[in-house]
């Protein structure tokens, strides 16, 4: 065997077992993620939806300062954005308070 | 070395397997175990691939000829700077470079999330590492670029002297990027209709990504056109040819993407439709390695052994149909929640504008296969010029033009049109006072010479509407704020990256918009054959031809160089030197010529050819407008760099505050 296969050699033994050792060691998890429920899903959904709600907003304000809008559809739109920001914010707060009553509290 | 190279790249095609299925394993076994082994083969297929490249450089810089590939793309002679990028000159290498920028991609990529979302992450890693395995059967099994030559000859071939450029260092590599980088939000994409975790999440992970591939995948179409311009020496930049095509339909659907992608994020809209953009720019990309390595079309870009196309159609067969399989089967899980507010709002001039880009899109990509149906249909090869694609798309394209000054004066959700008719007032205004200025001075006899005359127009038009709003914001800014000028406008520019980048873009894309027009209706040119001292003249110029010089510059290349006074009112105004290079061993030579670029015109100089008595052929081009073109390019490049650029503050605070929250609602309770 030459130097060069032999340093092949090394070079496979050495991914082995960088990427065996987690098959084989022990670990302190073993899930890879936690089981998710259709209501985790909508609240980080609904989250991200507010973000962009309050952007929505500011790109209003910067259109009507920037004369792109008339004053009657400014304050339409407006109304109806913090419309859908009130649902979004009374629907994670919901959420959250259906989360507060499935868990069990902690021991204090 | 030669044998760690080949070795590597074996060993980078077991990882990658072993990664992609290991990564599929932990995603659907829901296994830590799993996944912590898998996470593991990015850096490894990264470290092989990395080292075989090394591998084939050396063997570059070392003129080591016992390599076919070597041999067949370099020799003693050649400059180390070309021997750099001989690595990309063929087949075998290209497909290399493109593994080691796409395993390059997926390491970053593998740094930023693999801690982040790790029901979407595990898909894309696999995803990506699918495609790196796809390029590295290719390259272990068909073209090994490692192939040796049993009796290695003392010297090589040579690089192709068209290849012999600087624009060859700059140019792949920079397409490449674009190329290549699409694979991350199309990774993310699947991975997100696998998972069925698709919210906008896999947009935002992936929305730096789309924006740098979508700079490079541009700045490569511009820096492809300047290399034909100054190498090809037809007095142009592009010709519709097929690769050119190929590399200019992903980056018109990628630019849909990029505008549609934004309603999904503002509206949670159109995710149907996102994801089609997605696959179908990443299909384009294939679809361009297809084209250049199936030998089905004749093209200039063609590697000389392109024998790979089927493997290419195969793979685009297999991502288009598991990928619209995919869509179908998620299309509850995508349906939009929400409508248009209006038909008069940027959402719809946007969606307007993908319709315009997809058209385009669509013509050019049936120009460009049109050659493989006629031929399958009737045996006959018709080749589509460059008139069939003018017809087309350059009324689309006028039209495109207009809406880059509409949308943004346009607002989000609903336009007012009293307020849409007053802002469009002094635009309309600009343009109608620009048309009648030029009117008189400008010539309108032709087709060509009335689409440039709109496309002037329009340009003033699209600029005057992007100025008006840098103005409208910085007053408004300066209405809130007590800040100068200057202040108001800085401060709202970096504060807005994302829409002020984007009008950078738009103005440069006017500025490309307008060079092409110029350059393509008021152009001229002349041929002469010359005898020393003799002169003709063209548009102004008077070109003299003063002597003809013979330069060995190297043991193989030998430069025949014309010098060619140009003359204006009668005074020495600059001297051009256009020449011709010939290569030992080579049969074509190749010519250089010379260019003397102003704000108006260029005068673009070729020596044709030349005899024994010293008399030689010129040809001259005065092509109007070029360099708006190449300005263009920067402006855009300087647009793309101030929207991609990091925002520290807002963006950073918004994602910290949805992530605890989310965090919050996902531990347990804490009373």
């Amino acid at each position: 065997m030459d130097f060069i296969h032999f340093l092949e050699l090394i070079v496979i033994v050495a991914i082995l077992l960088v990427v065996g050792i987690p098959l084989f060691g022990k670990l302190k998890l073993k899930k890879l993620v936690e089981a998710v429920d259709a209501a985790s899903d909508k609240y980080k959904h609904l989250l991200v939806r507010k973000e962009e709600t309050l952007i929505s907003l500011k790109d209003l304000e910067f259109d009507f300062s920037t004369d792109k809008i008339s004053e009657p559809d400014y304050k339409q739109l407006r109304h109806k954005l913090e419309r859908e920001a009130e649902v979004i914010l009374e629907t994670l707060d919901q959420l959250e308070q259906e989360r507060r009553k499935n868990k069990p509290r902690k021991s204090a | 070395m030669n044998d760690i190279g080949e070795f590597t790249l074996l060993l980078a095609l077991a990882t990658a397997v072993y990664g992609c299925v290991a990564y599929i394993m932990s995603a659907r076994g829901n296994r830590i175990d799993l996944y912590l082994s898998a996470d593991k083969t990015p850096f490894i297929v990264w470290a092989c691939v990395m080292t075989s490249s090394i591998c084939l450089w050396r063997a570059f810089l070392t003129d080591d000829f016992s390599l076919q590939y070597v041999w067949a793309y370099s020799n003693i002679e050649l400059d180390t700077f070309y021997k750099v990028s001989s690595f990309w000159g063929g087949q075998k290498g290209s497909l290399l470079f493109w593994t080691l920028l796409l395993s390059t991609y997926m390491l970053v990529v593998y740094f930023q999330n693999r801690k982040k979302n790790l029901r979407v992450v595990p898909y894309a890693m696999a995803i990506m590492l699918v495609i790196v395995v796809f390029f590295l059967v290719l390259i272990n099994f068909s073209t090994n670029p490692f192939e040796r030559i049993p009796l290695p000859p003392e010297d090589g071939r040579g690089l192709n002297p068209l290849l012999q450029n600087y624009w060859m260092v700059i140019h792949p590599p920079t397409l490449y990027l674009g190329y290549v980088g699409f694979t991350v939000p199309f990774a993310f994409a699947v991975a997100a209709l696998i998972s069925k975790d698709l919210d906008d999440g896999w947009i935002r992970m992936t929305r730096k990504w789309t924006l740098i591939s979508w700079f490079f995948l541009c700045m490569g179409n511009l820096f492809g056109a300047s290399w034909a311009y100054v190498e090809l020496g037809w007095g142009g930049y592009w010709a519709w040819d097929p690769v050119e095509n190929a590399a200019f339909m992903p980056l018109l659907i990628a630019t849909a993407y990029l505008h549609s992608v934004m309603i999904q994020e503002k509206k949670d809209m159109m995710k149907v439709w996102n994801m089609s953009l997605i696959l179908l720019t990443f299909s384009m990309t294939i679809f361009g390695t297809f084209i250049t390595r199936s030998g089905l079309i004749q093209s200039v870009h063609t590697f000389d052994e392109a024998t790979l196309g089927y493997f290419f159609l195969g793979f685009l067969f297999v991502i288009i149909t598991s990928c619209a399989a995919l869509i179908i089967s998620r299309l509850p899980l995508l349906k939009s929640a929400n409508e248009l507010d209006s038909f008069l709002s940027r959402e719809s001039s946007f969606l307007f504008n993908n319709l315009l880009l997809l058209g385009i899109a669509f013509a050019t990509f049936w120009g460009t296969i049109f050659p493989i149906i006629s031929e399958a249909v009737r045996g006959v090869k018709i080749t589509v010029g460059p008139p069939f694609y003018n017809q087309v798309n350059v009324p689309i394209g006028l039209a495109l033009l207009a809406l880059v000054g509409i949308g943004p004066v346009i607002a989000w959700r609903r336009a007012t049109l009293s307020n849409l008719k007053k802002n469009f007032l002094k635009p309309l205004l600009a343009a109608m006072v620009g048309a009648m200025a030029m009117f008189p001075v400008i010539p309108l006899g032709s087709r060509a010479e009335i689409y440039t005359y709109a496309t002037f127009v329009i340009s003033i038009f699209v600029l005057s509407c992007i100025l008006a709003e840098f103005y409208k914001g910085t007053v408004a800014r300066m209405g809130l704020h007590e800040e100068s000028v200057a202040g108001a406008l800085s401060t709202m520019a970096w504060r807005n990256k994302r829409r002020y980048g984007g009008y950078i873009v738009h103005i440069g894309v006017v500025m490309i918009f307008a060079g092409i027009a110029g350059s393509q209706a008021y152009g001229t040119h002349t041929e002469k054959h010359l005898k020393l001292g003799e002169s003709f003249e063209i548009r102004g110029y008077t070109i003299r031809y003063e002597k003809l010089v013979a330069i060995e510059a190297t043991n193989i290349k030998t430069r025949i160089i014309a010098q060619l006074a140009v003359e204006r009112d009668g005074k020495r105004y600059w001297t051009g030197h256009p020449e011709k290079e010939f290569y030992k061993g080579q049969n074509q030579p190749v010519s250089e010529v010379d260019v003397l670029s102003t704000w108006k015109e260029d005068l673009y100089m070729i020596l044709a050819d030349f005899r024994e008595d010293e008399s030689a052929t010129i040809k001259v081009y005065v092509n109007p407008m070029v360099s708006w073109m190449w300005t263009g390019g920067w402006i855009i490049a300087f647009g793309a760099m101030v929207s991609m650029w990091p925002d520290r503050l807002e963006q950073r605070r918004r994602l910290d505050r949805i992530r605890k929250q989310e965090q919050l609602f996902l531990s347990p309770a804490q009373e």
